[in-house]
């Protein structure tokens, strides 16, 4: 299935003023320039590094990483895609390369990414009294998200949080799109455990708390 | 109907049959699965599988507020990437 050429992150951003300039003088080594993109992106950069490391530490070097990756390669850009779009696949496929010189095996995800059984998601569905209530507040969302074994949330984030298609992960994975519908559909599973008992979450360092605000 | 078997009656599957179709029948993306109409008969006979699939959903949901940014990172990245472009340009590669 082909992919479709704006999907994914960054679709519902607009074009950013001054940013097509600074592009075109940081791939001529303008350091002002590159300064100017690092600035309009490195919260979105920075942001998709913590959701998909879920540590704070990790998320600010691959964050560094990402921008001199782009230094480096900031020339390659022809502007088929919006920078934005071309800027979050480039750091996606740098965590990606990452985790896996941390020994985590995406080559496979059924196999290799999977968490151990006590990380699974439990197979009965629970009983209704512990049904959510329809909201979940995005605080304790996020810390549910960082508290997801690594496979898990890496799937999740990329679609429930980045967009991008079962086609799209499925290639920055390796593997099988019915392997990341699968990966979705225990990520969100194991999040309903974890959003059962919130008190139990980890608070997420570098995470603003005053964005606690219920989403329906 | 693509995202169930053709030989599958959505009001005779069993819940282990939703149990296993239910990953697709979320990326089927025709709209939300609670919601269904070819599963009401379904979920008023199996209301656990009814209340499972609304909070899976209000996951997914929630799970978009999440794409706005949580915050800037500290100022020593910047220093470290500035003082890196110094040197040469990055690093290896």
């Amino acid at each position: 299935m082909p992919t479709k050429p704006n999907s994914g992150l960054f679709k519902r951003n607009p074009p950013i003023a001054g940013e097509a300039e600074a592009i075109e003088l940081a791939k001529q080594g303008d350091a002002e320039a590159f300064s100017k993109l690092y600035a309009l992106h490195k919260r979105r950069v920075y942001t998709l590094c913590l959701r998909m490391l879920g540590n704070v530490s990790e998320a600010e070097d691959m964050t560094q990483e990402a921008f001199l990756h782009l230094f480096r390669k900031i020339g390659s850009f022809r502007g088929e895609s919006a920078f934005s779009t071309w800027l979050h696949r480039l750091t996606v496929n740098l965590v990606l390369m990452q985790l896996r010189k941390k020994g985590l095996q995406l080559v496979s995800l059924e196999e290799t990414i999977n968490p151990s059984e006590e990380d699974a998601p439990r197979r009965d569905f629970g009983s209704p009294d512990l049904q959510l209530t329809g909201s979940v507040d995005r605080v304790t969302l996020e810390r549910a998200v960082a508290a997801l074994p690594p496979g898990y949330r890496m799937v999740f984030v990329l679609h429930d949080v980045e967009g991008f298609e079962h086609n799209e992960i499925a290639t920055m994975l390796e593997c099988s799109t019915g392997n990341s519908k699968s990966q979705l559909h225990k990520a969100r599973l194991k999040l309903r455990e974890l959003l059962r008992t919130p008190e139990q979450l980890a608070p997420i360092e570098g995470v603003g708390g005053s964005q606690k605000e219920a989403v329906q | 109907m693509s995202d169930l078997p053709l030989n599958l009656d959505p009001n005779k599957m069993t819940v282990s049959e939703f149990k296993q179709y239910l990953p697709e029948l979320a990326a089927a993306g025709a709209g939300k699965v609670s919601e269904d109409a070819r599963f009401t008969g379904f979920f008023a006979a199996n209301p656990d599988c009814l209340a499972l699939v609304k909070d899976l959903e209000t996951i997914a949901d929630a799970a978009k507020s999440l794409f706005e940014p949580v915050g800037d990172p500290s100022d020593k990245v910047w220093s470290n990437i500035a003082s890196k472009l110094k040197q040469g340009g990055g690093s290896d590669d």
